[in-house]
């Protein structure tokens, strides 16, 4: 399923914490805090519950919204968009 | 996916336990650095001049990621893999001794057949869209097919007691079918025959960079599936042993020459793609992008209907490795 993550959390540790989580899952950076991309339903759990560790339940919050293909097809994209093939793992080939 | 590293200079390393690419394009430009998790990577295609921390090869060796070391013409030179085997010795042993019975002269001729029925199959596919070569194109098709036949017929205890007659007879196929290419391809890309090393024009040049990726492909494939690349049975390699890669790749050469030949047809490739050297002609940057990201989509994602299901065409090599693999053992 293709997943955004989105977070506002406080400390900088924690938050420079969840962003790497994020990228080591297979998400990528969209926005400085906000992550997309394809994950399998167990790194799904994973990754939730690894950040449900990390953040202040008081003061933080993380979204995490399963999307289909379909719907990720229909959104609206402007400025600096992202390349929709790259995050739902379309482009099979990097060069450098 | 696969991630190619072509860019002289190029860094590969570990940061947080995700791959990092850095690429700097010339001395004047800051460094690009790219983060990739692990498991979203399946192999490293690295060319000469490029640095690998060894923190980067054990990352790739525990995520089952090959790191394949190419030639300048994408052809492999060796491999970065584990040193676990892909599955039974058992599979290994029943390969040594394949090698040397009736059993290898089953394989290879099956392999060979195929790889020619597939050349065959192809030029009357291009005949049906070319109106003036149509009979001549079928003709050709017709004079593959009796190759074929004769392959067929061929009969003997060990492969090398046949293997010059197989030698003789794929390679005279070889030829009418790359006539028949050569004829069908848009004039100003018209080519004399195969060549390699260099290539002598663009459509070799091409072909043999897509030759280095399908190469490098069937190795995993067989590796994955428990066999030893190189317990061939018929065909050398460039060292001169028997490599089982350039026996099982035949009948996959067809992808390699379906996508490449329909980039041509199609007027997706440009003189740009390619440089003069001294001899011959050579795929350069702005070429290679190209082809590979056509020919890893032909693989990778393109479905086609094989046992019964819809799948990409590696997938296909994959399973036909393994039902090899197998039937060595006696499990099919």
């Amino acid at each position: 399923m293709i997943v955004w993550v989105m977070y506002d959390i406080e400390k900088d540790r924690s938050r420079t914490k969840a962003a790497k989580i994020c990228q080591q899952t297979g998400l990528y950076r969209v926005q400085y805090s906000v992550f997309l991309g394809v994950l399998e339903k167990n790194q799904f759990d994973s990754l939730h519950l690894q950040l449900e560790e990390l953040i202040d339940e008081e003061k933080d919050s993380i979204y995490m919204f399963p999307m289909s293909k379909d719907e990720l097809k229909e959104t609206v994209l402007l400025g600096q968009a992202f390349d929709k093939d790259f995050v739902t793992d379309e482009v099979r080939s990097l060069f450098f | 996916m696969q991630i190619f590293i072509n860019t002289y200079g190029t860094y590969l390393h570990v940061k947080d336990e995700m791959f990092e690419i850095r690429v700097r394009e010339s001395k004047q430009e800051k460094f690009k650095t790219n983060h990739i998790a692990a498991h979203k990577i399946t192999s490293f295609v690295v060319s000469k001049g490029a640095a690998i921390t060894t923190d980067a090869i054990a990352l790739a060796l525990r995520h089952n990621i090959d790191i394949v070391v190419v030639e300048n013409d994408g052809h492999p030179m060796g491999r970065f893999w584990h040193s676990k085997l892909g599955s039974t010795t058992k599979i290994r042993k029943q390969q040594l001794e394949a090698s040397l019975n009736q059993e290898g002269i089953r394989w290879v001729k099956t392999w060979i057949g195929e790889k020619l029925a597939n050349q065959s199959e192809y030029l009357i596919d291009l005949a049906k869209h070319r109106e003036k070569l149509r009979n001549e194109l079928q003709e050709k098709a017709k004079k593959i097919q009796e190759y074929r036949s004769r392959i067929e017929e061929l009969e003997g205890k060990q492969v090398s007691e046949i293997a010059e007659m197989l030698r003789a007879m794929e390679g005279n196929a070889g030829r009418v079918y790359f006539e028949g290419l050569s004829q069908s391809i848009p004039k100003e890309f018209k080519f004399d025959g195969r060549s390699f090393r260099p290539a002598k024009d663009a459509f070799n040049a091409m072909l043999n960079y897509a030759y280095g990726v399908l190469y490098s492909r069937v190795e995993r494939a067989l590796m994955l599936a428990g066999l030893d690349p190189y317990v061939g049975f018929m065909h050398r390699d460039d060292y001169n042993m028997k490599s089982l890669v350039f026996d099982f790749i035949e009948p996959y050469r067809i992808h390699a020459e379906r996508c490449v030949f329909g980039m041509f047809s199609t007027k997706k490739v440009n003189k740009a793609f390619f440089n003069e050297i001294t001899g011959g002609v050579s795929l350069n940057q702005d070429g290679k992008p190209v082809l590979v990201e056509h020919f890893v989509k032909y693989l990778d994602q393109d479905q086609i209907r094989y046992l019964g299901r819809n799948q990409s065409r590696s997938n296909a090599l994959q399973m036909d490795a393994h039902k090899f693999a197998n039937s060595l053992i006696g499990k099919v």
